[in-house]
């Protein structure tokens, strides 16, 4: 190779780096965290909880995996997946919406197979998590699951938007964010509002490993901007609840995957830049999910399966201790051999706390509640000769 | 163009480029009509439908960012075929085997898992690219012809030829990664031999 030519090379490689240099700022990994009970209304007056079911009659074999979001108004949206089974080429994601105070509109299908092959231009098996944002410009973000093949190792991590409430969505996208053929990167829990503007979105993958990460997004013109970091390596616990306890502190509540059979917990002092190493809780985990939430006392609020072996009930715990110490408050469900799972805790545009969760396989079941009947129930908890079933 | 179009368009280019180096087998001579029929043939093979979506589609399943550092060797191993001359001398085959088991080692262990570092997030930032820029800056002042296949990621990343933001899908992919681990065993198990 000639040495003009060397050097003529060498200069448009660095030419070139410049620029990329200059067009990619990358992402921050690290950010403010807006408090969910800051841009809420107290949550507090009488006690009040009612349990509904957001989906009734809709038949399905199997629904699951709820998330929901506050709309522009007193507008709530919720989705899910069902069809006949999990990984099953019929599964469809189901959108409805609730004018607070009011009941659930009809389920109706967002986004199915055929209309994702289209989008991606590729052949997907079957269809999985979804999560869905608002946006403060009033505009919905989904995020979901497609599975290429085998079941969620074999899955990637895809997005859609809506400028109409939820009646129309763009064109999917593929969101890259593994090395390995993209496999397997999944989305289950509430995301985390960034006073910079753009999102925090707890991730995880169950490839090889099974660990937690962080997804952190922004909104740029329409172009979803996005970059990763993770939250722990390894083989151990996955599918993070991030729950911020101030602007720069957080914690994540993390599934467990060993035999330790505990809810797993990590810190986060520097806007989740940097964690802690996962530690197990006092709190029983039958490799379930779990959704945890901070109150607007300062406690923590979760939401999971208390029992280190099976799915058949769902309870409620607190902690004023910021994850040290936990006492269970109530169980919203128990039933021998029924199953109720993944939770998903939200605060309400009135500032109630909404938890949606899988109710026996078939029904995406809301469990609404005030910060006034957890204090009540914590209260007469307390009176109980024994106290509680967690120290 | 939409960019769902250009990234399939350049999706294609590294199955329909290793399928015609298939196609043309061993023969170090083949005739015109054998070499026009080979990439043809590719061409053609890649549209067949199977289960309602083409060959070529269901390639994009599983590789969906063939990095450009793999679609630079599969040109230049083409090239090499159809032109009978040797574009690529040992040094710089072994040149880009050797960047791409590096490569391979730093990204894959960690990325899917191995320790709490993310080497993956490298990609979204400056990092990678200037790091690509030294390394190929390097192989070219020592006159080694896979500095300029090492530029490609850096075109290539610039136009947003991939559907992938992030560099690494740019410089590597799991096919370069593991015939590179591949060569390089067989390298060293050689000079250990």
């Amino acid at each position: 190779m000639a040495l003009p030519l060397r050097w003529l090379l060498i200069g448009m490689a660095w030419l070139m780096a410049g620029a990329l240099y200059l067009c990619r700022p990358g992402i921050p990994r690290s950010g403010d965290f807006t408090m969910a009970v800051n841009a809420a209304s107290p949550g507090l007056g009488s006690p009040n909880f009612q349990k509904t079911i957001v989906n009734p009659g809709q038949g399905l074999p199997m629904v699951h995996v709820a998330s929901l979001a506050t709309m522009s108004g007193d507008m709530e949206a919720a989705v899910w997946y069902g069809g006949s089974a999990e990984c099953a080429p019929d599964v469809k994601i189901y959108f409805s919406e609730s004018e607070h105070g009011s009941g659930w509109s009809t389920p109706r299908v967002i986004l199915d197979r055929q209309k994702v092959e289209a989008d991606l231009g590729r052949p997907v098996q079957a269809l999985g998590n979804a999560l869905l944002l608002a946006n403060p410009d009033g505009t919905l973000r989904l995020f979901f699951v497609t599975i290429a093949m085998g079941r969620w190792s074999g899955s990637q991590l895809n997005t859609s938007r809506s400028h109409d409430g939820g009646l129309t969505w763009s064109r999917a996208e593929r969101l890259t964010l593994s090395p390995f053929f993209n496999f397997s990167e999944l989305v289950r829990n509430r995301a985390v509002s960034l006073l910079s503007g753009g999102w925090c979105v707890p991730i995880y993958q169950e490839f090889l490993g099974k660990f937690p990460e962080l997804l952190w997004l922004k909104e740029n013109q329409g172009n979803l901007e996005y970059g990763k970091s993770r939250i722990a390596g390894g083989c151990s616990s996955f599918q993070p609840s991030l729950v911020p306890i101030d602007a720069r502190r957080a914690l994540v509540f993390l599934r467990d995957y060993t035999d330790n059979r505990k809810i797993f917990l990590s810190r986060s002092d520097d806007g989740g830049r940097i964690w802690t190493k996962p530690t197990q809780t006092q709190l029983p985990n039958p490799d379930s999910g779990i959704s945890g939430l901070k109150l607007n006392n300062g406690k923590l609020l979760i939401a999971y399966n208390d029992s280190p072996l099976c799915r058949d009930n769902l309870a409620l715990a607190l902690s004023d201790d910021q994850g040290a110490s936990w006492e269970k408050l109530v169980a919203l469900e128990n039933e021998s051999g029924s199953t109720f799972a993944y939770p998903f805790l939200s605060r309400s545009s009135d500032g109630s706390i909404d938890l949606a969760y899988t109710r026996k396989g078939k029904e995406i079941a809301l469990a609404r509640f005030n910060d006034t009947w957890i204090e009540e129930t914590w209260a007469s908890l307390e009176k109980l000769p024994g106290g509680s079933n967690h120290q | 163009m939409s960019s769902l179009i250009l990234h399939q368009l350049y999706a294609g280019v590294a199955p329909w480029l290793a399928l015609s180096l298939l196609l043309l087998g061993r023969n170090p001579f083949p005739s015109r009509p054998r070499m026009l029929g080979a990439l043809l043939l590719a061409f053609f093979v890649l549209w067949i439908p199977v289960v309602g979506w083409p060959l070529f589609a269901w390639c994009r399943v599983l590789e969906i960012n063939p990095s450009f550092t793999l679609t630079g060797l599969l040109c230049v191993a083409l090239w090499q075929r159809l032109s009978s001359k040797s574009v690529f001398r040992s040094e710089d085959w072994t040149a880009a085997w050797v960047v791409g088991a590096s490569a391979t080692l730093i990204l894959y262990p960690m990325g899917l898992g191995l320790t709490s570092i993310d080497p993956c997030t490298w990609g979204w930032g400056a990092t990678l690219p200037i790091s690509t820029a030294v390394v190929a800056s390097g192989l070219l002042i020592a006159g080694n012809r896979f500095g300029m296949i090492l530029l490609l990621p850096l075109l290539g990343s610039l136009f947003h030829l991939q559907e992938s933001a992030n560099f690494w899908d740019a410089l590597m992919d799991p096919l370069y990664g593991a015939t590179s681990l591949g060569v390089v065993s067989y390298l060293l198990w050689r000079r250990l031999r």
